[in-house]
């Protein structure tokens, strides 16, 4: 059996200490999916919003509203299931919304958040989990098809 | 030259799945090329040529690993009788609907990269030409909110 000299007992246990507090730090971090929560999230009360706001634009963006509150449901489903621990941020009131000047503000603005989610989810979808990729590219996939309904 | 499709978890058999969905979506291509308007003959044709090189593709990946690629039917079996613009229309957001379907099980099942980046572009182009699809069939949303998912 090999003796561990006095030295590499301490370099060990150093190393050791070091995993550790790397362990604490990744649990300390958000959740990949905290980001694509969030964009839905903003996008949903943004687009419901704007609908009460300006009737006529009520038709266009009804859709987008349901569209990103199902997003943002089905990534917090994923998000509470795999970091209980990050259940304090899933659960603050969100922030809130300022009312969109017009119709056409909002549509841009929901346009541009909609592509925007469409790249880092598309990018998300490649490097994160097997078992998120399919939900993760979804959204994104979901996300592409809105951006382009109000572009048109 | 193609990687092999990589041989676990079922990756497999969601290639062939992917693999017969993008067969289906080329036939259907075809069949509707007959019936819809001038004006969807660009975007039809588009659509058909991507799902070509998706096929080859993976025709190519799923040789490359010693499996046989499943072959194209003759002809298929659609789930309403095409008649009419309205009708080709609809067996074309079915078929898209399948290939996200195909996709989004692939992507569960493989960390490779190039398989995951296709499998996104795949469901985005399901879903955004899919959305031509269902403003010609008269179908709402049109978009889903999460593609590839089995209808609620």
């Amino acid at each position: 059996m090999p003796h561990l000299s006095r030295r590499s007992f301490v370099v060990l246990t150093a190393g050791v200490a070091t995993l550790g507090a790397a362990g604490c730090a990744r649990d300390d971090r958000p959740d990949e999916l905290e980001a694509p929560w969030t964009a839905a999230r903003a996008d949903a009360a943004l687009a419901t919003a704007a609908a009460g706001a300006f009737p006529d634009a009520a038709a266009r963006l009804t859709p987008v509203a349901d569209a990103r509150r199902t997003h943002a449901e089905a990534l917090a489903i994923e998000i509470r299931r795999a970091r209980p621990d990050r259940a304090e941020v899933l659960d603050a009131p969100p922030p809130a919304v300022g009312n969109p000047s017009s119709a056409a503000d909002a549509v841009a603005a929901l346009t541009r958040s909609l592509g925007a989610a469409r790249d880092a989810g598309a990018a998300l979808a490649v490097t994160t989990a097997r078992y998120r990729a399919g939900l993760v590219a979804s959204v994104a996939a979901s996300c592409a098809g809105w951006a382009e309904a109000l572009a048109s | 030259m193609s990687a092999p499709v990589p041989d676990s978890d079922g990756a497999p058999a969601a290639a062939q799945a992917a693999l017969g969905a993008e067969h289906a979506a080329v036939w259907c291509c075809g069949l509707a090329t007959a019936f819809l308007p001038a004006s969807a003959a660009q975007p039809l044709a588009d659509a058909a040529l991507a799902h070509r090189q998706r096929r080859d593709a993976l025709v190519a990946r799923l040789e490359a690993s010693g499996e046989q690629p499943v072959p194209a039917a003759a002809a298929y079996a659609t789930p309403r009788p095409v008649t009419d613009a309205a009708s080709a229309a609809a067996l074309l957001v079915t078929a898209e609907d399948d290939v996200a379907g195909a996709w989004r099980a692939l992507l569960e099942r493989t960390d490779d990269r190039d398989l995951r980046t296709t499998g996104v572009e795949a469901m985005t182009a399901a879903t955004t030409v899919g959305r031509r699809w269902r403003i010609l069939a008269g179908v709402t949303p049109t978009v889903p909110s999460l593609p590839g998912s089995a209808p609620a």
